[in-house]
């Protein structure tokens, strides 16, 4: 089913998460990859990450880095960063390769562009250095699945980081959450993208997710190591870290 | 006073890390986390992972090897035992990686690359390195805390400082202390300005307290009062001048940074005898002036 909703949602769904989170959600990506700390050579699953939202900022860090005075070419061959943008949704990867092209990374070798699914993989065990799943672990039917997954594909060391809507806790945001939520978005998902009911399993979904510390300790018992949250706006979103050490 | 402190502290931990149970110093076992929010982090740094790191790596590298022989026993018994001392795991992680990006430090400095390079030299996922709250300050703390425990081991391991006065052991110990630095002088202005960095100013105060501390204590200074303060800092004066003449000599063996030592610690000294005479004077003054004080009052209450 959730492959599905994404069909319809697909070509609006930039269009979309802009006017919902009016515009902010930019700035939750860019603390996601801020705290992913990217370096050269990096191999890493952006994972439901459809559009590539995620991916490019991840891009554009390591580029920055590369690109720095006081840096420094390895004794080993410089080796090519390799980010896997992964996701259930072909739509979603169509438009995602699409806006690659219009950034002029049409071309990027460090780019692919996979169709898979999170409960699934098909990576081999250990052998990525970062996994990051922005805003699609609430559309995973086995959550545990997923995370047992993200656990065996990465590397000693690596980071798993997930960026989500989750549970306000403080009371007069939650309030005013809850009324933005049931009566404005999916209102505006109808008007925008016509469809009405994709947009209120969004928001039935996100208030179905675990608090903060539920999923935290979830994200422990798959063994996880140093899990720890940072909460944005209260608790409107927040990024879930931990390592595979 | 506080290497007794620290020395309790760290008997206690490696008493219980041994015995393998409840970790007192570390925060409760899964099961009680849904009442304790402690995954929970602000923005700004933590203060917590920032404390645990100080003291683990001195703690690892000296008492901790039958601790860490005992965890990788367990890891063969599956994830279920990883799990009861899931922070001691990943400290001893991070230790290992930052001993190793140590080695990288003469090549590119302290910076996330050397510890980069210390990740991959390890087998880590250079990942890790996201995972020290302040990157290059982690190294540096490090090597900071590494050499405090060098030096505590050389002088526990009876360095002959019986046979010398006060002042030469300090000037010995502060030698010793700066030769192990001696490797990595041309990187170590990035290191001082890593130090002074305000969101690090806290710690590496903190850990010159403890280095000075800790010579006066190895030269036999035992006082608890006001005197206390007066000669850690002139201590503490006496180190960092040194330290930076250190950067710019280049006297075969940093001969020219010992002869300053040397006449730092002799100025110091001279400075505590003229202390000690004006306070002499002080007292005989305020004796002097206090019985003829006494004598005007009394004869103006007889009047």
């Amino acid at each position: 089913m959730v492959g599905h909703v994404f069909d319809s949602v697909a070509l609006k769904y930039d269009l979309m998460n802009d006017i919902m989170s009016a515009g902010l959600h930019r700035l939750w990506k860019d603390r996601l990859v801020s705290k992913l700390n990217p370096f050269p050579g990096m191999k890493h699953i952006d994972m439901a990450g459809g559009t590539g939202d995620v991916a490019f900022r991840i891009l554009d860090a390591i580029n920055r880095i590369e690109s720095k005075p006081m840096h420094h070419a390895g004794d080993d061959l410089q080796e090519e960063a390799q980010i896997y943008v992964c996701d259930i949704n072909p739509n979603m990867l169509h438009v995602g390769k699409k806006r690659a092209t219009e950034r002029g990374l049409g071309e990027d070798k460090s780019l692919f562009w996979l169709e898979e699914d999170a409960e699934s993989l098909r990576f081999g065990d250990n052998s990525m250095d970062g996994y990051t799943i922005a805003f699609g672990i609430r559309n995973v039917t086995h959550m545990e699945k997923a995370l047992a997954e993200a656990y065996r594909v990465l590397k000693p060391g690596g980071r798993f980081l997930c960026l989500e809507l989750n549970r306000v806790e403080i009371p007069v945001i939650r309030e005013l959450y809850d009324l933005y939520s049931f009566t404005v978005v999916p209102a505006v998902g109808k008007l925008v993208t016509g469809d009405r009911d994709s947009y209120q399993y969004l928001i039935e979904s996100i208030r179905r997710f675990p608090p903060q510390e539920t999923f935290a300790s979830i994200i422990e018992e798959v063994g996880f190591k140093n899990v720890e949250y940072e909460n944005i706006l209260g608790g409107v979103v927040a990024i879930h870290s931990g390592w595979k050490l | 006073m506080y290497r007794t402190a620290a020395k309790r502290l760290f008997h206690g931990a490696s008493i219980i890390k041994r015995s393998g149970g409840g970790r007192l110093l570390r925060l409760p076992s899964p099961r009680n986390v849904v009442s304790s929010s402690r995954f929970s982090t602000t923005i700004d740094p933590q203060s917590f992972p920032n404390q645990t790191l100080n003291p683990s790596p001195s703690e690892s590298s000296s008492g901790s090897s039958s601790t860490s022989s005992s965890t990788s026993s367990t890891a063969g018994d599956g994830p279920r035992h990883e799990r009861k001392n899931p922070r001691a795991g990943y400290e001893e992680e991070q230790a290992r990686v930052l001993q190793a990006s140590l080695r990288h430090v003469m090549r590119v400095g302290w910076s996330e690359e050397a510890m980069i390079a210390g990740a991959k030299e390890v087998g880590v996922s250079p990942s890790i390195v996201g995972s020290f709250p302040r990157k290059e300050a982690a190294l540096v703390e490090f090597f900071m805390d590494d050499c405090l425990q060098k030096l505590i081991d050389r002088i526990d391991s009876g360095e002959d400082l019986q046979n010398l006065i006060p002042s030469q052991r300090i000037a010995k110990l502060i030698r010793i202390r700066l030769e192990m630095q001696a490797p990595y002088i041309s990187k170590w202005p990035q290191a001082l300005s890593i130090q002074a960095h305000p969101l690090n100013v806290p710690t590496s105060f903190k850990q010159r307290a403890m280095l000075v501390d800790e010579i006066w204590h190895a030269a036999g200074d035992e006082a608890a009062d006001i005197d206390w303060y007066v000669k850690r800092t002139v201590l503490g004066g006496i180190y960092s001048t040194t330290e930076i003449y250190m950067l710019t000599d280049s006297s075969p063996e940093f001969r020219d940074t010992w002869l300053f030592l040397d006449d730092r610690v002799k100025d110091a000294f001279d400075l505590k005898k003229t202390i000690q005479e004006a306070k002499y004077l002080a007292e005989a003054v305020g004796a002097g002036m206090g019985t003829s004080l006494q004598g005007f009052v009394s004869k103006v209450l007889q009047r």
